[in-house]
């Protein structure tokens, strides 16, 4: 067991920085508190994403055959925790480097692999998730969205929800019913979707966490070739229960969290808040949560660096990351105040994105049953 | 970067899980509060097997597997000042020290932990930490529920005392930070299997109550406190008890500790409070381990203070 990074990877880290110093523009900070769903943010991400991938930066831990060049978790997650630190430039890409490529890899036929991995790999393309729909949340396996076997096409009806990112995105991955005849498990299967086709229609779904956050995805008799099946028919739900492995990964957001909180504690210093002993105190809480999710996210990686099975560990890691996120956005408020109440002002915007914390990636309460369930063996209610 | 234990870490710590198996748990622990006695044949038993000559807390690895140790040690309730004898006191004198060995904040009046019966007796004296034989009669038992013998300790020997050099306060109090995590991670973690355990058998309203998912959700909570204290105070051993590490692992895992004595006792019921049943032998310990050094907002100062340059 060590805690050092090697030399090559700290080396990668000063040199990511370096880059990050180049390409960022002047008033990053600005575009990324404006949120995913911002189009200054879009268009950014695409122009950051081509400039990591020429450097071989953006899928690096792939497999050399689909556009990487096979480096060990731990090199991507120092990519990873820096974007993240600073508001992930990336955008929404992070999902399609993170675990819709690897699902492809994974499930693809060869056409799918040709169309999607090399558009992937060089930060050409946008991507959106159709899993939750309004009667499906926590409990996905409820999903009625259905798509109807006609001719070379599947005929989808129904309609998505949450859908961050859906304003921008190229292509959807689309969870839908092929049984109509099954109600759980079975009977799912995943398509991949280009977002252009006819009969798609997006709105936004207006939120007090920012603009064009959240989307609802509407499917009119949308014929999308069966071909843009990824995996068997009704047997979807592995190819998700796959994809989710490799999002377990998942987002640095304790790194967020962390540099957030440093830039607060900076703010209060200059207010001259710091001389507060109990503000003292709750900045140095909230730090120690920071560096308990940080540990645990590790140890996901690390258990992917090791190619063992998926554990609890993952579940434990993103309670771990709610609870830092929710601490640090909470005491932004709390410390500076009407101040945060301005929209756009740092606390707001960071209070905004750490609201979400607890549901972004599934409720916290589904990883606490697995890791009672899983990790403490408790029995079944 | 690799978090898994080596084969040689495994092995040191299958060979201490026998050693306890012999000479610890909760019976033990118990019968040992009877008299608020040391465990001197685990010490001996420690001595004997070799573990402290081989480790050496001023090497990376050597300091991380006297972490291990001392986790197994408090997990399985041992009544031994192993942790500052083989862990602090090296790491701050820089030699050996034959315990047991108390650490002290040089006040009379606190009962100390393993006081009476200490050899040596560590505390800070502004920038340096001083050592100190105890004498005979320069201690008095204290009587106490939580879990350790306790003592206080004559002001004559804070009078004398060898100075251990410049920055060795600071390092008292890393190391010191580094060990009450350790000990506080293998606590938390025995009292929640042993919660865990008996949640599991309770049966009311039909199902067992670890069966409700509000019970779920608590235990699962402490689980994740547990996990992350562990792994900052593996990292702050490893990293030579940074000061910044060492307030942050301390302060995680002192008030994660409240938070699992909190909810085991709460969980468990009122057969929790009872002597015959075991969770007391760790959980009145944690509050123990919560008062020592500065307790968590001492811990959560240091970290301030030595990240952002405050307090």
């Amino acid at each position: 067991m060590d805690f050092d990074w090697s030399d090559e990877d700290l080396g990668h880290r000063a040199e990511f920085r370096a880059f990050l110093g180049e390409i960022l523009p002047s008033d990053w900070e600005r575009i990324s508190e404006g949120g995913p769903g911002s189009d200054a943010q879009a268009d950014f991400s695409r122009v950051f994403c081509r400039a990591l991938a020429d450097r071989g930066w953006l899928t690096q831990h792939w497999p050399r055959e689909f556009g990487g060049s096979d480096a060990p978790p731990w090199r991507h997650s120092i990519i990873g925790e820096e974007c993240w630190a600073i508001g992930e430039p990336r955008g929404p890409q992070y999902m399609n480097v993170n675990w819709i490529g690897p699902a492809i890899m994974r499930f693809g036929t060869d056409a799918q692999k040709d169309r999607h991995l090399p558009l992937i790999s060089r930060g050409e393309v946008l991507w959106c998730q159709g899993f939750s729909e309004p009667g499906a949340g926590s409990d996905l396996v409820a999903l009625r969205t259905s798509a109807v076997a006609d001719g070379d096409d599947y005929v989808v009806n129904g309609n998505k929800i949450w859908t961050s990112y859906a304003n921008h995105a190229d292509y959807i991955i689309l969870l839908v019913r092929t049984d109509p005849d099954s109600d759980k498990h079975r009977g799912i299967s995943v398509l991949l979707a280009p977002m252009d086709t006819p009969g798609i229609e997006v709105r936004e779904i207006p939120s007090v966490v920012g603009d064009r956050y959240f989307h609802e995805v509407f499917f009119t008799d949308v014929r999308v070739p069966i071909e843009c099946r990824l995996g068997p028919e009704d047997e979807g739900w592995g190819v998700v229960t796959y994809a989710l492995q490799y999002e377990r990964v998942g987002a640095a957001r304790y790194a967020r969290a962390a540099r957030t909180l440093d830039r607060l504690t900076e703010i209060a210093r200059e207010r001259g808040l710091l001389e507060d002993p109990l503000v003292v105190d709750r900045l140095a809480e909230a730090r120690t949560q920071c560096e308990a999710a940080r540990l645990l996210t590790y140890r996901v990686i690390d258990e992917r660096a090791h190619d063992l099975a998926p554990s609890t560990n993952s579940q434990v890691a993103r309670v771990a990351n709610t609870r830092a996120d929710t601490c640090v956005g909470d005491l932004a408020v709390e410390i500076l105040g009407a101040e945060a109440l301005e929209y756009g002002s740092f606390a707001d915007a960071n209070f905004r994105l750490a609201m979400t914390a607890g549901v972004a990636v599934g409720a916290t309460e589904v990883q606490l049953n697995l890791i009672a369930a899983r990790h403490l063996g408790l029995p079944r209610g | 970067m690799n978090l898994e234990l080596d084969d040689d870490q495994n092995a040191i710590l299958e060979a201490v899980e026998s050693l306890l198996d012999r000479f610890a748990g909760p019976t033990r622990a118990i019968d040992l509060a009877r008299e608020a006695a040391y465990d001197a044949v685990l010490d001996d038993a420690i001595r004997e097997s070799g573990f402290e000559q081989a480790m050496d807390p001023l090497s990376r690895a050597g300091a991380l597997e006297t972490v291990l140790i001392v986790e197994a040690v408090a997990r399985r309730a041992g009544v031994t000042s192993f942790a500052q004898e083989a862990l602090v006191g090296p790491a701050v004198a820089g030699r050996p020290i034959r315990g047991p060995v108390a650490l002290a904040n040089a006040d009379p009046k606190q009962p100390v932990r393993y006081a009476a019966q200490a050899r040596f007796c560590l505390w800070s004296d502004g920038d340096v930490a001083r050592i100190a034989e105890v004498g005979a009669g320069e201690t008095e038992q204290v009587e106490s529920n939580f879990g350790y013998p306790l003592g206080r300790i004559s002001s004559e020997v804070f009078q004398r005392g060898e100075a251990l050099g410049a920055g060795s306060g600071e390092r008292l109090a890393s190391w010191w930070r580094v060990a009450l995590a350790a000990e506080a991670v293998g606590t938390m973690a025995a009292a929640l299997e042993q919660t865990v355990s008996y949640l599991k058998e309770r049966k009311q309203f039909g199902r067992p109550i670890a069966s409700f998912q509000a019970v779920q959700h608590r235990l699962a909570e402490c689980a994740v406190r547990v996990e992350g204290s562990r792994l900052l105070v593996y990292e702050a051993a490893y990293l030579d008890a940074p000061t910044e590490a060492s307030a942050c692992a301390a302060a995680h895992a002192m008030t994660s500790a409240r938070q699992v004595f909190r909810e085991t006792h709460q969980l468990s019921g009122a057969i929790g409070f009872t002597r015959e049943h075991d969770l007391h032998v760790w959980s009145m310990r944690l509050q123990a381990l919560g008062a020592e050094l500065a307790g968590p907002a001492g811990h959560r100062r240091a970290l301030a203070a030595s990240r952002w340059g405050l307090g």
